[in-house]
Parts: structure tokens; C-alpha cells; sequence
């Protein structure tokens, strides 16, 4: 196997805003009143972009930038993320997935609407993200589900609608499709 | 604006040349250093195990002659979350101990505080400033471009296998040479953003502050793809092709200071493990139980 240039660089850039919204606290959109304290993020944002954009390759390289930036952040982060994402387990494998999901199910929809590609790519990225996290901490058996389910469920609508949107804006801006009243901006 | 000074508080490769010994082992021997000694804060659960491990680590950073406040600093932003935390952690008394007798000390509805809880706290906030100043010590006694030429050279025995382990070096290279660039870029945009009236502190109502946060967050994005079509430029007119045929400018070279450092962190790592600590734990219980008169 070996990188191109153009993987290597998308996916250590990509990486770096991940490690960025990460450190500064700017990428989680914090819980929603009335939720166990699991805050709503944007970081896996990054993986999504990067296989929409170059392909499976770069999504899991940023995917593994994500996933070890959150699980030495670990310790640092207000419980109970602190004692979950401590596990590799849960911090970086799951995150091992969000941008090949995206990748594929983009290239798979591809050639019949591009719209609709990116729309599901973005949802099923962030899904990947959410249910594959959550899993793990019912397999570590750090918390029962019928508790994580619920309490997980507004944040994940929100990580949704809110990837769905930087997604489309930033893939319309940087492929120069048309979008929205204006039929898009150029950058 | 002060929440905006993002650059301050990312302590992420942050050289500091002092030209101490630990400055001038190989970086190999850094990373395995570190990663067993973080192995050693994972696989340590006592209170005494842990103050001595980090009287190990602390004798290290002074060894690496970097001032201990500045290695600390990366704490000082946290701290507000430490203090929940061990507040928290203190009340629901979370982890308690199968070894050990628990006193209890005070308990108030659902709220309850024992010996245990209070041993957890500190064993938590031990392991946070061990970690912090070890992750500190190998960004500060080493360069990130060391760093990088050394995880290759540690995974260059997966080369034969396919395993694109200079590929990969040269990602996390990228990816922690931008972060300092990245976060002076979002400063930028964060505060044209602030003085148009956006409001994105965390506590903000939720909703607020992501509308407020897309138009920091797409332009973060569009000039860092930006950014990367000129490096992609940069580095293909320069020749870049990878490993293939690639000559290295630093060659690392293994020195018995290496061998005789590596052999000294095993052995306090295995030491540090082995030791009963926890004898010292239950003697704090113990002390504990005598004072509350139980």
C-alpha cells in the first residue's frame, strides 16, 4: 500500500482542525438541557470531509488522528468522559470507521444525486460516530443502554443537523456546486 | 476577548532546548520511555504507587532541566474541570476499593464520602499531572521532526509487510505541525466572527452558539483545503514520492546512554508495579478510621 501526496496532506490538515476544535473545547456543542453530561461534538466532521472528498483512505487516517487526539485529551475532559474515553477502545477504534462509512455510502450515491450522496454521507458518518461509541460503552458495560439511549438521542439529532449542514456548505463551496437561493458562493 | 487567546493555552509541541541528557537521547528511546511509564500510570491503581511514580516523573522533568511551572502549565486551563471533577467524584464516591476498608466519613442523602472516595480523588488528579507532564516532557526535550523520525524508524520493521509506516509519520507530521497554524487562523476568524456580535462561549444556549459558530468553522475548513492544495504543490515540485528511494538527512544512532536510559526506566517501571504500595494506602485508611474514631 502507499499514500499519494494528496492523501498524506488532506489527511494530516483535516486531522489538525480535529486536533484543534479538540484542544480548544470549540468542537463540542455541549449537552442539551435535561442530558447525562455526553457533550454533542463536531470533531468527527473532519473524517466525514475527508472521505467525501479523497476516499476511504483519508477518512480512517483522520478518523485515527480524531481517535487518538480524543483519547489523550481523555483525561482532561469532565466526567464522565474522562473515564470512558480513557479506554482506546472506546476513543479510537469506533472513530477508526466514521469517515470509510462516509466514503463508501458517498461513492455509492454518488452518480444518482449528488445532493442526496452528501446528505447521507454526513448522516451516516456522525451515526457511524454515535452508535458505534455508545456500543462500545454497553460492551465495556460502563453503562446500561436503556440509560445511554435515551440520554444520547437529542444530542445525536443535533451532531447530525449540524454535520449535514458544514458538510454541504463546505463540499458546495470547495466543488463549486450550486446551492440555497443564490446558487452557492464562490471561494 | 481573553477566551480568544487560543494559542496560549495548546501546549502541543513545545520545544524547549535546554540541552539537557534527556535532550539528546535518541527519540526511540523517548517514546519507549514514555510509553512504558505511561503504561505504568495506567496499570498503578495506589495512591502510594502513584505519588512515587510521580516523584519519578517530576525527578525526570528536572533531569530534562525544564522549568516545572512552565511544565505545568498546560494544567491551568483545566483546572475549573479538575475541581468538578474531584467534587463530583468525592460526592458519588465512584471506584470503591475491594482491598481496602472504607470509613466512612460524612454522608448526606444520596451523597456519601469514605476513604475510598477521597483515595480515588487523589489517585485521578495524580494520574492527570503525571500524564500531563509526561506527554509535556517528550514534546519539550524533543522536536516534533525528531518525534516523527523516530515513530518511522520504530515502525520501519512493518515496511516489509506493506505497512506505509513513513507515510504514515509523515501525516501525524503534518497534522502537529498545522495545529499551532490552524489555531492562530480560528483566532483570527473567532474574533471577526465576535466583533460582529456572535456569541460562541460554551454555556451559550446550544442552539445560539452553533448559528454563531458556522461562519468561524466553514472558513476554518475552505482555507485549510486551501492551505493544502499549496503543500500538495509545494511538496510534489520538490520531488516528494515517499519512502521509495528516500535518504534521511538525520540519522539516528543508538548510544549506550540510550541502552543504559531505556534499562533504567524498565527497571523503575517494574519496580513501581511490584512494590506494595498499597500497604501505604491502607495505612492512610487506617489513620483515617483512627481519627473519626471508627
Amino acid at each position: 500500500m502507499k499514500l499519494s501526496v494528496r492523501q498524506i496532506v488532506i489527511s494530516g490538515l483535516l486531522g489538525a482542525i480535529s486536533i484543534v476544535l479538540g484542544v480548544t473545547r470549540l468542537g463540542f456543542i455541549g449537552p442539551f438541557p435535561g442530558v447525562l453530561a455526553v457533550s454533542a461534538t463536531i470533531l468527527h466532521i473532519p473524517a466525514i470531509l475527508g472521505g467525501i472528498l479523497e476516499g476511504p483512505v483519508v477518512g480512517l487516517l483522520v478518523g485515527l488522528i480524531f481517535g487518538i487526539s480524543s483519547w489523550l485529551q481523555a483525561p482532561s475532559e469532565a466526567p464522565p468522559a474522562n473515564l470512558w474515553f480513557s479506554n482506546p477502545f472506546v476513543a479510537i477504534l469506533p472513530r477508526l470507521f466514521v469517515g470509510v462509512a462516509a466514503a463508501y455510502i458517498y461513492m455509492l450515491l454518488r452518480k444518482s444525486n449528488e445532493w442526496l450522496a452528501l446528505v447521507s454521507a454526513s448522516v451516516v458518518g456522525t451515526l457511524t460516530n454515535t452508535v458505534l461509541v455508545v456500543g462500545a460503552l454497553i460492551l465495556f458495560g460502563y453503562v446500561p443502554a436503556a440509560v445511554i439511549i435515551p440520554a444520547v438521542l437529542p444530542n445525536a439529532i443535533a451532531e447530525v443537523v449540524v454535520s449535514v449542514v458544514i458538510v454541504l456548505a463546505v463540499v458546495a463551496a470547495w466543488k463549486g456546486l450550486s446551492i440555497g437561493k443564490n446558487k452557492g458562493s464562490t471561494v | 476577548m481573553e477566551d480568544l487567546e487560543l494559542m496560549r493555552h495548546i501546549t502541543i509541541g513545545q520545544y524547549l532546548p535546554t540541552g539537557s541528557a534527556v535532550h539528546r537521547l535518541d527519540p526511540r528511546t523517548k517514546l519507549i520511555g514514555i510509553g512504558l511509564l505511561i503504561l505504568s500510570i495506567i496499570t498503578i491503581s495506589s495512591v502510594g504507587g502513584l505519588m512515587a511514580l510521580l516523584v519519578v516523573i517530576i525527578g525526570l522533568v528536572l533531569l530534562a532541566r525544564v522549568p516545572l511551572g512552565f511544565a505545568l502549565g498546560g494544567l491551568r486551563p483545566a483546572l475549573p474541570v479538575l475541581i468538578i471533577i474531584a467534587i463530583l467524584q468525592l460526592l458519588f464516591g465512584w471506584g470503591a476499593s475491594a482491598d481496602l476498608v472504607c470509613p466512612d466519613l460524612w454522608s448526606f442523602w444520596i451523597f456519601k464520602i469514605t476513604g475510598c472516595s477521597i483515595l480515588t480523588v487523589i489517585a485521578m488528579l495524580l494520574r492527570l499531572v503525571a500524564l500531563i507532564l509526561l506527554t509535556g516532557m517528550l514534546t519539550m526535550t524533543s522536536t516534533i521532526s525528531e518525534l516523527t523520525h523516530g515513530i518511522e524508524k520504530l515502525l520501519r520493521p512493518l515496511q516489509k509487510i506493506g505497512f506505509p509506516s513513513h507515510e504514515l509519520a509523515m501525516v501525524f507530521t503534518i497534522a502537529l505541525r498545522f495545529v499551532p497554524t490552524l489555531a492562530e487562523e480560528l483566532e483570527k476568524l473567532l474574533k471577526a466572527q465576535v466583533a460582529r456580535g456572535a456569541d460562541i462561549r460554551l454555556g451559550a444556549n446550544p442552539i445560539q452558539r452553533i448559528r454563531h459558530f458556522l461562519p468561524v468553522l466553514i472558513p476554518l475548513f475552505l482555507t485549510t483545503l486551501r492551505r493544502g492544495e499549496l503543500l500538495i504543490e509545494a511538496m510534489e515540485a520538490r520531488g516528494y514520492t515517499g519512502s521509495v528511494g528516500r535518504s534521511h538527512y538525520v540519522q539516528l544512532q543508538m548510544t549506550a546512554k540510550d541502552g543504559l536510559a531505556l534499562l533504567l526506566v524498565f527497571g523503575l517501571v517494574v519496580g513501581l508495579i511490584f512494590i506494595p504500595f498499597i500497604v501505604l494506602d491502607a495505612k492512610f485508611l487506617l489513620l483515617l478510621a483512627q481519627l473519626t474514631g471508627q
